[in-house]
């Protein structure tokens, strides 16, 4: 067993390539090995002390997310709460404070869990993921990112560095809402983020939605603004789902329940797109689920 | 009688070391040359052992002991059937039965020795339906029951470890002279005591004396078991409770004291085991019982209850425990505390290939409660009156006769629901479409028994209580320095406690059946009265006057009004070492327990401790998103009628204590199993405790009636009587808003949606 502390980007990537894994918060890593779900690597290298990692940049037409950002940074950074309020509502409900003070938004999105909730609202803004290797770089859709459960397209010497996040136009709102059980310590039994464009006269002109725990993968479903007015939102989540059954909820009420939760998403950016404020997360603010 | 202001206060003695880190847990113990024990299991929950070779782990670098049942010797024990061995013999009966044990020089060897173990089982099927188990044609859990013997009288057949049948009046012909007649069934899932500290035990033998330190709810019973299993008598086993981290009933009983104290005396080392949080959920015979209920009853169109009839089967798990006495409970919770002059239930306690089921605060009564008390406001519906109101024309009051005969003594039940109701502004409060406040009514015994302590000044004036009461986190421990102070005229921090150690203290039951208090407190009492004798008698013969005009208080003892006429109880303290030493010694004494009318009972285990009920009311704000069937509870008010409080803050804390594991039964504390019998859902990820996010406002109010039938100055229990009517009061607000009971227990987002859409029954 080795344990490397990185102190630089380089410095992690040259472990990587040395066979070692990542490790930032080791809020999924620990608590996976602790539950027998797979042994805790042999080799770590440790990555939350690699300041160039943390650091959130507004460019001219994108966000830059440094990957080892946390959670508690997410969802109280103005600029995140602003501009890409769906990561904030996420970010909010992940864990407790102990959970969303260590745990990234890199280690959220790279363990690829079907039911994490920084997805969704990540592939309804449009994100695509940094990812790194000795002596060069890509950037991929974030879509693209995650093959199955608990599987990216990334190469295990590849280290997620930042999220890019485009600009938003005027007149839009995001929102992530999830259907829980309870306050917090709690993971999605289904979710799903919204993002929402007006036209001058407010009638909604661009419309997009993402679902969690409903499907192997984050899934993006196909919607119309006319969907929105037409009330089909729920209709249009539960059918394009593929949910299972597990410990936490049958199929059929994840299919149900998703189209209520989508279509709670839809209207609660549609209200921050015309203006409202909307607390961050908005299952708090709008008494969702368990609030 | 109301203790004045000053004997109110509460200063919590383990409060600073349980709050600064200081205090020291058994899994903080590592004694010099100690061993890491592990334990091999089951993992199925049924089979015939077929192979078992030790002899490749005994070869393992590092270990030193490993032991079977051929190890240790050949008996069954059991509280109230022995129908259990330390290790599996023959053939393993649930998923987490010990099988071996192992003890090394580190936890990886030991989990070596583990592995090396080989263990092969022929599978049977296992039985899993606690309805099927209970007919004629189910397979056996135990082929040899009928050679089991039982200490505790149960009345056996087959699957069926103990019954219980409680007949008053004529049902049969009342329930067909009654003007509406409604049937319900409710099913309850099983759940868990979950203290927050996995239990631990750590054992070490000097010559042929063994000193445990494990936290056990209840060191006594804990020494007689491994007494029994080892053939110890009582004065060689010392079992010592270092702080104990929560138990909530789950570590009443003997456990794994006596593997461990085997262990160490095969090794010649200390041993000490710490459970990881799966262990505690799979291995001990202490998990909430799941219950089918069937009721019955008959109502006139005045709104008076005529008849009642039920079935209770309860799933006792694959070993009996202390559940034997689960049957009358489970009897008196459905028949609850109401006049019905007319009543029959048969209660069934059912072996299956479950984890046993044992006393998890209120054993019965949170899931029977529930049946009954949404049952009733079935009642109500039926004949179109209020379901409070129906409540109170129909609860008993003072000078009723209860289900098994016993007249009630004074009794504050009327006082609680209308205490209860009131401050929730029940019937009165504009409430959300989506809301509904929800009642219940609940009560529990009070269980009198053996008990004792020492009381001691020493020469400077200070006391301790040397007591065999054990502190399970409820505080009760801690008030008896309350009651030797009032005896004694001292302040409460005058007094330290040694406390669960069965070397040092005289027996006690230990935490469980809320007896603490009501037993121990009367121990207490009576040996610091005794020191009070000695007291009165030296300053009476100091000031010439007769031991009766001394009092004692504020310190002094001082000839009844008269202050120049007074000494300080820490001078007549240092005067004793040229007299007579302050020492007192104290018991509770025998407390006549209620007439039963045994002609009409059958298997009175438990009935008769009806003596001093305490009653409750529940009214439960709650929210139901309809759309998803989440519901969240707003706000409780809760009423409590434990007699006199002899401390308000630890009272309080019992009362939101027992709110909050009924919110989690209500809506998320519910095991999974699988076909095979294993738990699905045995860790803290998927068995969803309520966390501090989710808990609602809670108010309290006592209703303090005094009664002679209770403990203390008239003090009752207050430990597991506020687990009972939550989850009952949330189920009739659940109801409100979505139009028909939930008849599962717990009363998940999926069930009240399937409900809600007219489903039924569903399987998670």
């Amino acid at each position: 067993m080795s344990f490397v502390i990185a102190t630089s980007v380089e410095e992690a990537l040259a472990a990587l390539a040395n066979g070692a894994s990542p490790i930032a918060g080791g809020t999924d890593l620990v608590v996976g090995a602790r539950h027998g779900k797979f042994e805790l690597p042999p080799e770590l290298v440790a990555i939350d002390r690699i300041e160039a990692l943390a650091t959130i940049e507004i460019g001219a037409d994108s966000m830059r997310i440094g990957s080892g950002v946390t959670h508690a940074t997410l969802m109280a950074d103005p600029a995140i709460v602003g501009s890409y309020t769906a990561v904030a509502d996420a970010a909010a409900l992940v864990g407790s404070p102990a959970t969303r003070n260590v745990g990234t938004i890199g280690g959220n999105i790279m363990n690829a869990s079907p039911a994490m909730d920084t997805g969704a609202p990540l592939v309804v803004l449009g994100a695509s993921v940094e990812l790194a290797r000795v002596g060069s770089s890509r950037v991929v859709p974030i879509g693209d990112l995650w093959s199955g459960p608990g599987q990216t397209t990334a190469s295990a010497d590849e280290l997620c560095t930042a999220v890019l996040v485009p600009s938003r136009p005027a007149a839009s709102g995001t929102a992530y809402v999830r259907l829980e059980y309870r306050r917090a310590m709690e993971i999605a039994v289904v979710g799903a983020a919204a993002a929402v464009e007006l036209a001058d006269d407010g009638s909604i002109s661009a419309v997009a939605v993402a679902l969690s725990a409903v499907a192997p993968t984050i899934i993006s479903i196909e919607i119309e603004p006319a969907d929105v007015e037409r009330g089909s939102v729920a209709e249009a989540a539960s059918q394009q789902c593929s949910p299972i059954t597990d410990l936490r909820a049958s199929d059929r009420y994840r299919r149900h329940c998703v189209g209520v939760i989508a279509s709670r998403a839809v209207d609660a950016a549609a209200r921050r797109a015309a203006g409202e404020s909307i607390a961050v997360p908005v299952n708090r603010a709008l008494g969702i689920g368990a609030a | 009688m109301r203790h004045s202001e000053p004997m109110r206060r509460f200063v919590r003695a383990d409060g600073p070391e349980k709050v600064t880190g200081s205090g020291r847990y058994t899994a903080d113990l590592t004694l010099t040359g100690q061993l890491i024990a592990k334990f091999r299991y089951a993992e199925v929950s049924h089979g015939r052992i077929t192979k078992l070779d030790v002899s490749a782990a005994r070869e393992v670098a590092g270990v030193l002991a490993v032991l079977t049942q051929d190890d240790v010797p050949d008996l069954r024990y059991g509280d109230a059937v022995a129908d259990r061995t330390l290790f599996a013999r023959d053939v393993v009966r649930f998923e987490g039965e010990v099988i071996a044990a192992v003890a090394a020089t580190s936890a990886q060897a030991a989990q070596a020795g583990i592995d090396a173990i080989i263990v092969e089982i022929d599978e049977l099927p296992a039985i899993t339906d606690v309805e099927e188990a209970l007919t004629e044609q189910s397979p056996l859990v135990h082929e040899g029951w009928a050679d089991y013997e039982s200490g505790w009288g149960c009345e056996r057949n087959r699957n069926v470890a103990s019954f219980s049948s409680i007949s008053k009046g004529d049902a049969a012909a009342a329930m067909n002279t009654a003007d509406h007649v409604v049937s319900s069934r409710f099913v309850a899932d099983g759940s868990h005591a979950l203290p927050i500290e996995p239990r631990s035990v750590v054992a070490q033998w000097e010559g042929n004396k063994v000193t445990i330190w494990t936290s056990t709810q209840v060191p006594f019973k804990a020494r007689d078991g491994v007494c029994e299993t080892l053939g110890l008598p009582s004065n060689r086993v010392r079992v010592i409770v270092p702080h104990l981290g929560g138990g909530f009933g789950g570590k009443c009983g003997f456990h794994f004291e006596a593997h461990i104290a085997a262990l160490s005396r095969a090794a010649r080392r200390p041993v000490k085991l710490v459970f990881s949080r799966e262990e505690e959920f799979l291995a001990p015979d202490r998990r909430r019982e799941g219950i089918v209920f069937e009721v019955t009853s008959g109502v006139m169109d005045n709104g008076d209850i005529v008849a009642r009839t039920g079935k209770v089967v309860v799933d006792n798990g694959a070993y009996t425990a202390d559940a034997g006495f689960f049957p009358q409970m489970a009897s008196m919770h459905l028949a609850g505390p109401y006049k019905v002059a007319n009543v029959h239930i048969d209660a069934h306690l059912v072996y299956t290939n479950h984890q046993p089921s044992g006393s998890v605060r209120a054993p019965t009564a949170p899931q029977a409660c529930w049946a009954l008390e949404s049952h009733t406001d079935e009642l109500a519906a039926a004949i179109g009156m209020d379901p409070v109101d129906f409540r109170l024309r129909n609860c008993v009051d003072t000078g009723d006769e209860g289900v098994v005969g016993q007249t009630y003594d004074e009794i504050g039940l009327i006082e609680c629901i209308e205490a209860a109701t009131g401050a929730a502004g029940y019937g009165r409060t504009e409430l959300a479409a989506d809301e509904a406040i929800g009642v219940a009514v609940g009560w529990w015994p009070s269980f009198p028994g053996a008990s004792g302590a020492y009381v001691k000044l020493e020469a400077d004036g200070s006391g301790e209580i040397i007591t065999g009461a054990q502190e399970c986190g409820t505080g009760s421990v801690m008030t008896l320095r309350q009651l030797a102070a009032d005896e004694l005229g001292m302040d409460p921090e005058d007094f330290q406690i040694v406390y669960q150690d069965t070397a040092a203290g005289p027996y006690d039951a230990g935490a469980t059946g809320s007896q603490t208090l009501l037993n121990n407190g009367r121990a207490v009492q009576n040996a610091s009265r005794q020191i009070a004798g000695q007291l009165r008698q030296m300053a009476a013969d100091r000031f010439e006057a007769s031991p009766d005009d001394i009092v004692l208080g504020d310190g002094v003892a001082m000839v009844v009004g008269t202050p120049d006429r007074s000494v300080p109880i820490a001078e007549l303290a240092r005067s004793s070492m040229n007299t007579e030493l302050l020492l007192g010694h104290g018991s509770s004494a025998p407390v006549d327990t209620p007439v039963l009318r045994n002609s009409t009972c059958v298997g009175d285990m438990g009935l008769s401790a009806w003596i001093g009920p305490q009653f409750s009311c529940h009214a439960v704000r709650v929210k139901v998103d309809r759309d998803t069937g989440v519901a969240r509870v707003v706000s409780v008010h809760a009423a409590h009628d434990s007699g006199t409080i002899i401390n308000p803050i630890a009272a309080r804390g019992q009362i939101e204590g027992g709110v909050v594991m009924g919110i989690g039964q209500a809506l998320s504390e519910g095991t999974q199993y699988d076909e095979r019998g294993a738990q699905r859902n045995a860790a803290l990820l998927e068995y969803k405790l309520q966390t501090a996010a989710d808990i609602p406002p809670i108010h309290t109010k006592f209703v303090e009636v005094f009664t002679n039938d209770a403990g203390p100055n008239g003090a009752k229990g207050v430990a597991e009587a506020p687990n009972v009517a939550t989850a009952a009061a949330i189920a009739n607000a659940i109801s409100k808003v979505v139009g028909a009971p939930v008849r599962q227990l717990p009363m998940t987002a999926e069930r009240v949606w399937e409900h809600s859409v007219g489903n039924g029954e569903v399987a998670s």
